[in-house]
């Protein structure tokens, strides 16, 4: 009772002022919004970060289920990645001190425009009108996202895009003690050396004195003089990269007074070295000064957002989410580089960017009746109702808000501030001012989670409690059964398939993953290889399965579900990317000897059942 | 949209003034969205009807889903078709601009009504249909920014629609759901197991009882009859349904009402319980009185008609915004468009049906819907006559409004000579009314189909065309002068294909004046192979270098490079382009120095380098993904040998020993199926294959090593 009047008036009081706001930032703002971010995240423990994104699945068996290895889920959520856009990146970093929850709650709208005109960051990005539907009910404006979205670069892009740029570079000549000069060699530096002085001569003498407009037209001409900013410059046209080195090396020589620039070519390569003429060595300072900032401007400009990611990296502060695998997936597709192939490689790419990212779904695992809960609100309501875990937050934004979507973050951090009360992580875990996660966190440090992953779509769904009967089973025990007539109920085909041979007579469990496509479990290990080995062989096939195989049923084992995730396959109807990857000729090749003693976990009531969809 | 109507009312003031003088104005066009599409549709009805034709104009999310899928010269008029197919599927139709012009002699001037529609592809129906999902090209999506397109407008308010194809999916499984009666659902017999279900079930089965008693007794007489009260929110209404007596459900949950279905079914003959939908689409229960058992079905019939019949309205109301597209095709309207190949085949994916593979088909299906289509962009380039009037500019949208309807895109009134030839356009929006009306919003599908139509409109005239000659009966369609221009639409207008959509027919057609060198240079496809996944760093000038090193300097007639990662080689000869396959094929199947001299080598750096003839482009351009790069698409479309050899028609040089033959045939024959396995895989015993080539080489390696020596 004393717990509950204390709830009460801690609501209240979290209810009664609003003294922050969560600022949305645009292109107009970036710059300011990015300084005060950067100070924030400086003085936080934890960043949360958050994405909207323009789709999640285009079929409901492109979702992770609960029967995906780490690796199927993880091929899952790349397709989804590399196909739909992020319109808001929601980053928020905060600090956990007793039982305070200090949080600096940011919104940034992005949008992929291609600011330098390189065809970057992305041609072409799909959206799923649901989404779009959704977002618009929440408030979403579209037309702020595309008019002033912030682009950006990714890591891999950004180093294509200063080629394709091509601004000048400063030339840095590199000791190289294997350059043995040519006769060639020797010719085209005496060459270059001779026009540099003549030119830089010819430009000391008529600085002393004052041209008419005529005259040093001509001159430009001649001497192939240009003005680089308020400074004399003149191009040396190289034809390889070997004249650059020896071009570079000759001006050493004059070091005092020319500052060499690469100009690079259209599409890689140099195209000629450019010599800049300084006054004095304070002026060269100056310049050289001036081309720093110059670049570090550009870098700006073409990293765009990417910088917060950079930021957050460069903390290396733990990183909350809540959809891990589908969030960094998404990260790592447009703000570092292509996903790889695999998840270990994705994990391993991803954990030298980000070290530390804590899953709240992760988290609530270790709270039974929160294991099936997907969405945010109802994990807070759930937790509110049944633990005593105050959390002092100025304001917890409420549903009646209207744009819910934005204020999704600060849920994130008011829920993971609570798990970390009631699960007893030690305070000195959260306070990681020395950049080190404390072990009793680390133990829920995971991104490999498929069972966390459920799309947004969800967001609304009840709780619904986990029955607590999941039986970890070798993915050897799943068949793939398809090709039977459509209207059957899950009941129905189990009963059918338990009169239809001697195999069904064990225990064995049937399920619909999509309308067209349903798996069979057999508890009993072995049965799958006899059952399928019946299926494919008509000498020994009989009596109703017969009929049923005659009819068109087929079926095939796990393998052939990683064959089809791993190729891409991403039919409408998972019945036709089986036929697809079984099609396939180099199917009976693929030696696949990697994952196959793979576990996963299988609950009776963790399958979608057809009924509910 | 609340705020419009005060809006409306005040326009409807201003109108009224405006009227009579008809000065230049620039009130906007009609825009339409989802909330004021019913009665908009019912006043486009007359305006189509009376008009004498209307234009379209279409706004896209995107054209190209990859650089590579744009419209390229060496595109044959098959794969122009397939590119304009993939665009037409992949992308959306945000706004669709429909003008219908109407010749009034009275006023000797053309009445225009541009509208504007907002259409966004929701999906409205919970019938079962694969995601509703679209791609979007950034800098399309972008260039609409520029020019202010509204998207909070279309992704709220925009107008949905189902296909043909769609609504009668979705009729289908209305019907089928009824006629399962699965809408009503049987409750399962099951055992009653809580305590409280057995007291409910015997309480609702007095309350029945006592009703229906009460119903018998009191035939005539006023019966009374409490409800529930106990419970106030739970309560029984009587009430009559379809002249019959019947208790009202209400406050009842959803376990509740099934246990009541149970009651009836198990103890009550003369009693039916049935779900209808009320007047503001709530659901009621009730639980009617029938008399007899031939009552009872007539009752449960006429309840499943009304079902359907509301199911219907549903998914007439989701039709939405085909219904313009159907007002359109039934009305069989001469249709203006500019450039509208890919307007058309749009049209077609997204309200009529799932585009069909070939060209051919598909124009004889467009020809079905829509018989007359005119494309003013064709019309301009084939007449000289307007050429010249257009003084050579060129032939985009907005350039010749600008030069052939100046009086309107300039919005100033003239009395200039040149003026007075121009036909004169009304524009006409609600009430409002203007005889230079210029709205100025470029990039807007109603403002362009309105472009259009004045552009045509003009072109007419300057071809003789007497407009009050044109009686209501002899429809504009049919005009003789315009005959040879119309139903011909540009399949690729960089190359000039000019497709005609009653005959299917192609021809080229010579356009522009740039580019007539081009035109008459046959390109054949034959002489085509197709180069992909190569080092980035390679130019078209080192590829050209590469090939004629080893098949001669004028072995390669040109390079293009389809995107950074393919390029086309065309070569002088047909039996070329299987001559470098086979040898690309051997040279990788033989690992060793003289490989990596080869000068070839360069192009098969990196070892992902592959080849194939021009019809494997043309499946991959018909394969539905949508990667970027082309090499990137090429391996998701499933292409895992390195190089498809073709049959050469002649007999290969190198193959002239018989020894030789034998090895390289069984490569050379090889069909579909074997081409798709890993030719890395399969070691055959090529080495000989080698040997003929080895004379060539060593020839080629000195004369590199001279050019390598002069390149100093």
């Amino acid at each position: 009772m004393a717990t509950l009047i204390r709830r009460r008036l801690l609501c209240t009081s979290a209810k009664a002022g609003k003294k922050w706001a969560v600022k949305e930032v645009t292109k107009a703002n970036f710059s300011e919004a990015v300084e005060e971010f950067k100070d924030d995240l400086a003085r936080s423990d934890f960043v949360a970060v958050s994405l909207q994104k323009t789709g999640s699945f285009s079929a409901g068996w492109h979702r992770a289920l609960p029967f995906d290895t780490n690796d199927t889920a993880y091929l899952k959520a790349k397709y989804a990645a590399e196909r739909f856009q992020v319109l808001q990146f929601a980053a928020c970093p905060f600090s956990l001190r007793a039982t305070k929850l200090t949080a600096h709650p940011y919104n940034f709208i992005l949008f992929p425009r291609d600011e330098l005109k390189v065809g970057m960051p992305s041609y072409s990005f799909s959206v799923q009108t649901s989404h779009l539907t959704y977002m618009a009910q929440e408030g979403f404006d579209f037309n702020a996202c595309i008019y002033d979205g912030i682009s950006y670069l990714s890591k891999a892009q950004e180093s294509a895009a200063k080629v394709r740029i091509g601004n000048p570079t400063p030339g840095n000549y590199v000791v190289d003690s294997s350059l043995t000069h040519t006769v060639a060699d020797t010719i085209f530096i005496e060459r270059i050396k001779s026009r540099v002085k003549h030119w830089k001569n010819a430009c000391k003498k008529s600085g002393s004195r004052t041209d008419d407009a005529l005259l040093s037209s001509l001159r430009k001409l001649v001497m192939g003089t240009e003005i680089y900013g308020s400074r004399p410059c003149m191009n040396i046209d190289v034809c390889s990269e070997r004249q650059v080195q020896l071009a570079l090396e000759m001006l050493k020589e004059f070091s005092d007074e020319l500052v060499p620039l690469i100009i690079p070519a259209n599409g890689g390569g140099t195209q000629s070295v450019r010599v800049v003429l300084t006054s004095s060595k304070e002026d060269k300072d100056l310049f050289e000064r001036e081309l720093q900032n110059v670049v570090e401007e550009q870098n700006k400009r073409v990293r765009g957002f990417r910088e917060v990611i950079d930021l957050i990296s460069a903390s290396q502060k733990p990183v909350v989410s809540h959809n891990s695998l589908n969030d960094f997936t998404f990260i790592h597709s447009k703000f570092l580089s292509p996903l790889p192939a695999n998840v270990d490689e994705f994990t391993g790419s991803l954990s030298l960017v980000f070290p530390h990212i804590l899953d709240i779904n992760h988290l609530m695992k270790n709270i039974g009746p929160l294991r099936k809960v997907t969405n945010i609100p109802a994990a807070i309501s759930y937790l509110n109702n049944h633990y005593f875990a105050p959390i002092d937050l100025e304001t917890l934004p409420q549903e009646n808000e209207g744009k819910i979507h934005r204020h999704n973050v600060v849920k994130m951090c008011y829920l993971f501030a609570k798990l970390c009360t009631i699960l007893k992580i030690p305070e000195n875990a959260k306070l990681s001012n020395n950049h080190l996660l404390a072990p009793a966190l680390d133990e829920y440090t995971n991104i490999s989670n498929p069972f966390s992953d459920i799309p947004q779509e969800s967001i609304n769904e009840d709780i619904r409690i986990w029955r607590n009967n999941m039986r970890k089973i070798s993915c050897d025990n799943l068949v793939f059964l398809w090709g039977f007539r459509s209207g059957l109920t899950a009941g129905m085909l189990k009963s059918m398939l338990h009169k239809s041979h001697d195999v069904f007579s064990e225990d064995f469990d049937v399920r619909f993953v999509d309308k067209s496509c349903a798996i069979a479990v057999f508890w009993q290990p072995g049965l799958s290889g006899t059952f399928l080995d019946v299926v494919s062989n008509e000498a020994i096939i009989g009596g109703s399965l017969r009929e049923m195989v005659s009819e068109g049923l087929r079926a095939t084992s796990y393998r052939t579900y990683k064959r089809v995730c791993k190729l891409g396959l991403w039919e409408a109807d998972l019945a036709e990317s089986l036929d697809k990857a079984l099609e396939d000729p180099d199917y009976s090749m693929d030696a696949d000897s990697t994952t196959n003693g793979r576990e996963i976990l299988w609950s009776t009531d963790s399958m979608i059942n057809f009924d509910d969809l | 949209m609340n705020t419009h109507r005060p809006v409306r009312a005040l326009s409807r003031a201003l109108s009224r003034a405006l009227s009579q003088s008809t000065s230049s104005s620039s009130f906007p066009l009609k825009n339409v969205t989802k909330s004021n599409f019913e009665p908009v549709l019912a006043e486009l009805r007359r305006h189509v009807a009376a008009a004498d034709f209307v234009a379209v104009d279409l706004e896209m999310s995107g054209v190209t889903s990859a650089p590579w899928r744009d419209s390229l010269e060496f595109d044959r008029s098959d794969v122009s078709y397939l590119k304009v197919k993939d665009s037409a599927e992949k992308f959306a139709v945000l706004q669709f601009g429909v003008c219908p012009f109407r010749w009034d002699s009275s006023k000797k001037s053309f009445i225009a009504h541009p509208h504007n529609f907002y259409v966004f592809p929701r999906q409205e129906l919970p019938v079962e249909s694969p995601t509703y999902e679209f791609l979007c090209q950034t800098t399309s999506i972008d260039f609409l920014a520029k020019y202010q397109f509204d998207f909070n407008m279309g992704i709220h308010e925009g107008i949905s629609y189902l296909s043909r194809g769609q609504e009668n999916e979705a009729l289908r499984c209305f019907h089928l759901a009824y006629e399962d009666g699965s809408k009503l659902k049987e409750v399962r017999d099951a055992p009653l197991v809580k305590m409280a279900d057995t007291l409910f079930t015997e309480r609702m089965k007095n309350t029945f009882t006592e009703w229906r008693d009460g119903l018998l007794r009191n035939k005539n007489g006023g019966f009374q009859f409490q409800g529930i009260s106990n419970d106030r929110q739970q309560h029984l209404e009587t009430i009559f349904f379809k002249m019959r007596p019947a208790l009202s459900l209400n406050g009842f949950t959803s376990h509740q009402l099934k246990l009541i279905q149970l009651v009836i079914r198990r103890h009550f003959q003369d009693l039916s319980y049935v779900q209808v939908n009320g007047e503001n689409s709530c659901q009621q229960r009730l639980v009617v009185h029938t008399d007899s058992k031939d009552d009872r079905e007539s009752l449960m019939k006429d309840v499943k008609d009304e079902h359907l019949r509301q199911a219907e309205t549903k998914v007439q109301a989701a039709v939405g915004f085909r219904h313009v597209i159907d007002l359109l095709s039934s009305e069989k309207k001469l249709i203006v468009g500019h450039n509208c190949f890919l307007d058309i085949a749009h049209i077609y994916s997204k309200f009529v049906g799932p585009l069909p593979s070939t060209a051919e088909e598909f124009v004889s299906s467009v020809n079905k819907c829509f018989p007359h289509i005119l494309d003013t962009k064709v019309l301009l380039n084939a007449n000289i006559g307007l050429q010249q009037r257009m003084k050579k500019s060129q032939t985009s949208l907005s350039s010749a409004f600008a030069s052939l309807c100046p009086q309107i895109s300039l919005g100033a009134k003239s009395t200039d000579l040149a003026f007075q030839l121009c036909v004169k356009v009304e524009v006409q929006v609600d009430d409002l009314r203007s005889s230079n009306w210029n709205s100025g919003a470029k990039h807007e599908a109603g403002y362009d189909a309105f472009m259009t139509g004045c552009v045509f409109a003009q072109a007419c005239s300057h071809l003789g065309i007497d407009f009050e000659a044109c009686l209501p009966s002899e429809k504009l369609a049919h005009n003789e002068k315009l005959q040879k221009h119309i139903n011909l639409l540009f399949l690729s207008w960089s190359k000039g294909d000019v497709i005609d959509l009653t005959t299917g027919n192609k021809n080229v057609m010579s356009v522009g004046s740039k580019n007539n060198k081009k035109r008459y240079l046959q390109i054949s496809y034959e002489k085509i192979a197709l180069i992909w996944g190569f080092s980035t760093k390679l130019k078209a000038r080192e590829i050209r270098e590469c090939i004629s090193k080893v098949f001669g300097l004028t072995s390669v007639v040109s390079i293009y490079h389809l995107d950074e990662t393919a390029v086309f080689v065309q070569f002088n000869k047909e039996k070329l382009v299987s001559e470098f396959l086979s040898l690309k094929d051997t040279l990788e199947r033989k690992d060793g120095p003289v490989s990596v001299l080869h000068p070839l080598a360069g192009l098969l750096e990196g070892g992902n380098t592959r080849a194939a003839d021009y019809e494997t482009y043309k499946e991959i351009c018909s394969s539905p993904n949508a990667k970027v790069l082309f090499a990137d698409q090429a391996e998701a479309f499933g292409i895992q040998w390195k190089t498809k050899l073709v049959e050469a028609k002649a007999l290969c040089l190198e193959c002239e020993s018989s020894g030789e033959k034998k090895a390289l045939n069984p490569a050379s024959k090889s069909n579909e199926k074997s081409e798709r396995k890993n030719m890395e895989n399969v070691q055959s015993d090529s080495s000989t294959a080698c040997v003929s080539n080895y004379k060539i080489i060593d020839s080629l390696i000195a004369s590199r090593g001279d050019k390598v020596r002069t390149n100093l």
